[in-house]
């Protein structure tokens, strides 16, 4: 489904110093897979990540999302992919503050490109009362513990129906047993719903919730 | 649609979460709005003004002033505007012109008048019954004075209609009743209607009084006239009889020494005068716009720098560049829509409240005028702002703490 071959992150400080965040790595992720990116931090795993997102573009080598090379295709494409394919959860949550729950779940499906074939706001209700959240449809995401604040994130993740989740450390900002109920549902979705979850963690209990486990060490893959 | 929608729905949400920067950003454009828009206003309400006290006298009227007015388009040299200078050698002149209708003198005389109730300083107009026509008086009640009257130097006199409300309490109470000019008693046979006006130096015909000219000799022994009306048989013949004429006086004067005037034409200089300072004023006016523009440039960026994170959010989730451009130029757009709109309010509250005393009036024109100028500012001032917040990296953005 995606695909990353050689492909290398460069940052170049000040001109001169060049820091390498990424070191030719390839990676195949196939559909329907559960994996976890493990390394401590500083490792290249969050890079990896937005990279194989196509939040971030590689210095070097490819990437295919499918048989498309994404260094050919367009930045609105990009934009689009992104909204349809890849459902993003951040350890950060990235909620908009000022928009409600339901507008915060209901917010990709703004920016489709093609006519959708469900009601957002009839979808967005299902998965709110599927995740237990459908009273908090009104509150704003400040308001709420962050476990409910995950659970939103995942919500929007899934509105637009993804192939691929890509969850950046989705438990760092909770306590274990959230943390735990966060990776049990992501672990229900990969299982129920088919979706591919690409999990990024530094935690080797919430890694071992994957099928395949990939180190992360110093930008390359031990 | 939806999105566009979606996208002015949030950016005013945004505002009414901040309702007093929304306020703060657009009071430039308020401010620039209501100064461009009332000026407008005033120079339109001047023009018509002016064109109006024209209009009454017809298109057929010629005026003999004496010494040199409007040469090159503009008011020039030295106008003697009260001191007589025709006498009836002149009236008699203009009277053998071929296709003149009737021809009418003009005296003033500023002096004390008693009425019933009052007793003051008043202006009182001496002319021949060719008046009532060149000025487009409508006698209400009574008459003016006619041919006869002038023949037989009859003490009577037409009052405006301020002067029967102020000297004798209504139009009604002073018909027939004396009135004490320059201690002369004179009869009141009529009352002009009201022709609004006055103020601003502009003539106020109710505040006037009106005599036959040769009653006035009494106070004007040397029977000399400060100015001397043509009605000509219609509007045809006017410029020819306006050459005529001026053949005809230069036997007797030197060519600076009088001009003959189409009412027309010292509109056209007037207004041309008007229009020339109103445009000086707008412009002033409109720099006030720009400085409004540059203050919404200054929050919007402000704006654009605080919410990186939402917009990094947005772009993970699928927005487009041209997206995120969109959503803060409408944000741009609609805080100086704002301030279009309530300096328009502003305005015509304004407009509304100097009404009575200056006649100033707001046109389609200006509305729309006001309205395009104020989202063009928006767009003008908004798109760079915009165009940064597009640009930015989502991968950065997202991270931006």
């Amino acid at each position: 489904m995606i695909k990353l071959s050689d492909v290398s992150k460069v940052y170049v400080i000040d001109g001169e110093y060049t820091f390498y965040a990424l070191k030719k790595v390839s990676l195949s992720i196939k559909e329907k897979e559960f994996i976890s990116i493990m390394g401590p931090s500083g490792s290249g795993k969050s890079t990896l990540m937005h990279i194989v997102g196509l939040l971030d573009k590689p210095t070097s080598g490819k990437v295919y999302v499918g048989d498309r090379e994404i260094s050919k295709i367009s930045d609105d494409q990009l934009s689009r992919l992104r909204n349809e394919f890849v459902g993003f959860v951040f350890q950060q949550f990235n909620l908009i503050n000022k928009l409600t729950v339901l507008e915060n779940i209901m917010l990709p499906a703004i920016y489709a490109r093609r006519q959708l074939l469900f009601d957002p706001r009839e979808r967005a209700l299902s998965i709110l009362q599927d995740f237990g959240l459908e009273e908090k449809r009104n509150s704003y995401p400040n308001k709420l513990s962050g476990g409910q604040q995950q659970r939103v994130a995942i919500a929007r993740a899934l509105m637009m129906k993804p192939k691929l989740i890509l969850a950046d450390e989705p438990t760092g900002n909770l306590d274990s047993k959230t943390g735990h109920d966060i990776m049990m549902l992501l672990e229900k979705l990969n299982k129920e719903e088919k979706i591919t979850v690409v999990l990024v963690t530094h935690e080797s209990d919430i890694a071992a919730f994957a099928k395949r486990i990939i180190k992360i060490r110093d930008g390359e893959i031990v | 649609m939806k999105n566009i929608i979606f996208i002015f729905k949030s950016a005013i949400d945004d505002f009414s979460r901040n309702k007093l920067r929304t306020f703060l950003t657009s009071l430039g454009i308020l401010i620039g709005v209501f100064a461009v828009v009332v000026l407008i206003a005033m120079g339109l309400g001047l023009k018509k003004y002016i064109s109006d006290q024209f209009e009454s006298m017809g298109k057929n009227t010629l005026f003999l002033v004496p010494g040199r007015v409007l040469s090159g388009g503009g008011f020039s040299g030295s106008v003697s505007a009260i001191t007589g200078r025709f006498d009836n050698r002149d009236l008699e002149t203009l009277k053998k012109i071929d296709n003149v209708k009737s021809v009418g003198p003009l005296t003033l005389k500023s002096t004390k008048i008693k009425g019933l109730l009052k007793e003051d300083f008043a202006d009182i107009l001496f002319s021949s019954e060719v008046l009532a026509d060149v000025m487009g008086f409508e006698v209400e009640n009574g008459r003016f004075f006619d041919k006869s009257d002038v023949t037989k130097r009859a003490k009577v006199i037409v009052i405006g209609s301020k002067i029967a409300t102020d000297y004798y309490g209504s139009a009604e109470e002073a018909i027939g009743k004396k009135i004490t000019i320059d201690d002369v008693k004179f009869t009141i046979i009529g009352v002009t209607k009201s022709k609004g006006g006055g103020g601003m130096g502009g003539f106020d015909y109710d505040n006037y009084l009106y005599g036959p000219y040769t009653t006035g000799y009494i106070f004007n022994p040397d029977k000399k006239f400060f100015r001397l009306v043509v009605k000509t048989e219609n509007e045809s013949y006017v410029s020819q009889v306006r050459e005529d004429i001026k053949k005809e006086f230069l036997k007797r004067y030197k060519d600076e020494e009088f001009s003959v005037v189409e009412p027309t034409e010292l509109l056209s200089a007037i207004t041309s005068i008007f229009s020339v300072l109103n445009l000086i004023l707008v412009a002033i006016a409109a720099i006030s716009l720009v400085v409004g523009g540059i203050g919404i440039m200054n929050i919007m960026y402000v704006t654009v720098s605080d919410r990186i994170r939402e917009i990094g959010i947005r772009r993970a989730i699928g927005a487009r560049r041209s997206d995120v451009l969109y959503q803060f130029l409408a944000e741009a757009v609609l805080l100086s829509s704002i301030g279009g709109a309530l300096g328009l309010g502003l305005a015509y509250l304004a407009v509304f409240l100097v009404q009575n005393l200056f006649p100033a009036y707001i046109d389609l024109t200006s509305v729309l005028l006001a309205l395009g100028i104020s989202s063009a500012i928006g767009i003008t001032f908004g798109v760079f702002p915009a165009r940064k917040a597009a640009n930015l990296e989502p991968v950065e953005a997202i991270r931006y703490e």
